[in-house]
């Protein structure tokens, strides 16, 4: 997933918005993401998407660790949230193991998937595009 | 051939010191997750492995463990604070019916404030207990019969009264509030009768019986005193304390008996 030279970049993540219109962020490798980390990621976002509601690709590839509070801040339960769907690129065996705890604990407010590939990932996220 | 070999056996016993190590640590984080000591972290190193993944997971269910627990004190402390304001609620009550009797000479009027009171004191002492209790949802009955019944009797006593309590109470039985209030309030009004018509000679026994049989429970609570007169109908006396009895044996879904032979002697079976 290469990252494009005009990507906004904070502590852990890059993001961008692709030409087809679905949002990314990815996180940087061997990143241990704290709530704080989770929210500057989230505003960071937000300020991407601040015009139209968008799909978001999450690449989590890289990521070491991630604490409750920011698991929690992700799931967008009980805030306002640009992000209309997550697909979550999940690929070494940490990723795996976070995506698939985020998912069944932590519940994301919008629909969410895990995949192993980018391109089955943005095929999902487009059709949120059309609604 | 022999080198490659000799390569291949220090190998493989790196791996299994290696995996020995990483597998007792991620063991030790979950003994103290056991012990509820949620501040130990398993190591996750950079390359992502097997084991940093499982340990990325087990620092994950220790969060969320520590998270739950956290919560869970919080309702046991919600829970310990509201039976104790209810005890002290239900204790400003007993104070404001003392202070309006303070003035008061009437022995009748001074009588229906002594058995308000004492029904007051008979919950006000459920939340008392289960404040103190470890779980907070039950109370030991025998201890709580005990407690109730020499409260009563203080409230009556005078120097001349000679009354001997005798329980014969299942020391394992242990009971909800639910259970608590009626078994209590009936109680309170068995024993009160007792105190008050039962012993002219102010001497005598007051006995309290609970058992639990198969499914059910047997109260038995009466005296060795005078009894009822001939004329007395208890099933449809109009007395606040008689209809008590039967109103919360209701509640209990219980059957109510009353013998009256060389005193007076309540049976109730409850499930």
């Amino acid at each position: 997933m290469e990252i494009p030279a005009h990507a906004t970049e904070v502590t852990c993540f890059h993001s961008w918005i692709r030409e087809d219109g679905v949002a990314c962020t990815k996180v940087k490798a061997g990143s241990e993401v704290t709530v704080e980390l989770a929210r500057e990621n989230s505003n960071a976002v937000n300020s991407l998407l601040q015009t139209k509601k968008r799909p978001l690709l999450v690449d989590a590839r890289g990521i070491k660790s991630m604490t409750r509070d920011a698991r929690n801040q992700f799931s967008t339960k009980g805030r306002e949230t640009q992000t209309l769907a997550f697909g979550i690129l999940i690929g070494s065996q940490v990723s795996k193991v976070i995506g698939n705890f985020f998912m069944g604990i932590n519940k994301p407010a919008v629909p969410t998937r895990l995949f192993d590939k980018e391109e089955e990932a943005i095929v999902w996220l487009k059709q949120f595009l059309r609604e | 051939m022999v080198k490659a070999i000799s390569e291949g056996v220090r190998e493989e016993t790196l791996n299994n010191a290696y995996s020995e190590e990483r597998a007792n640590n991620i063991l030790e984080v979950v003994m103290a997750y056991a012990r509820m000591e949620f501040h130990h972290k398993t190591k996750v190193t950079e390359p992502g492995d097997v084991f940093d993944a499982i340990g990325a997971g087990v620092n994950m269910l220790g969060e969320e463990l520590e998270n739950s627990t956290v919560s869970l004190k919080e309702k046991e402390q919600l829970l310990k604070e509201v039976h104790h304001r209810v005890k002290n609620n239900l204790q400003i009550i007993s104070s404001l019916l003392n202070l309006q009797s303070e003035n008061i000479v009437d022995e009748k009027f001074l009588s229906l404030i002594r058995e308000s009171k004492n029904r007051i004191s008979s919950m006000a002492l459920i939340h008392e207990m289960l404040y103190a209790s470890k779980d907070l949802s039950r109370v030991k009955i025998k201890d709580y019969i005990v407690k109730l019944s020499q409260s009563v009797y203080q409230s009556f006593y005078t120097v001349d009264f000679k009354i001997l309590f005798q329980y014969e109470i299942d020391e394992e039985l242990h009971f909800e509030i639910d259970r608590m209030i009626p078994i209590g309030l009936i109680l309170n009004e068995i024993i009160s009768n007792s105190l008050k018509y039962a012993f002219p000679k102010k001497e005598g026994v007051i006995r309290i019986s609970l058992h639990k049989k198969e499914n059910e429970f047997e109260l038995q609570a009466g005296d060795n005193g005078i009894g009822f007169g001939d004329d007395f109908d208890y099933k449809n006396s109009k007395s606040l304390g008689m209809q008590l009895i039967h109103m919360l044996s209701e509640q209990l879904a219980g059957k109510i008996s009353v013998s009256n032979k060389k005193g007076i002697s309540y049976g109730l079976i409850f499930a």
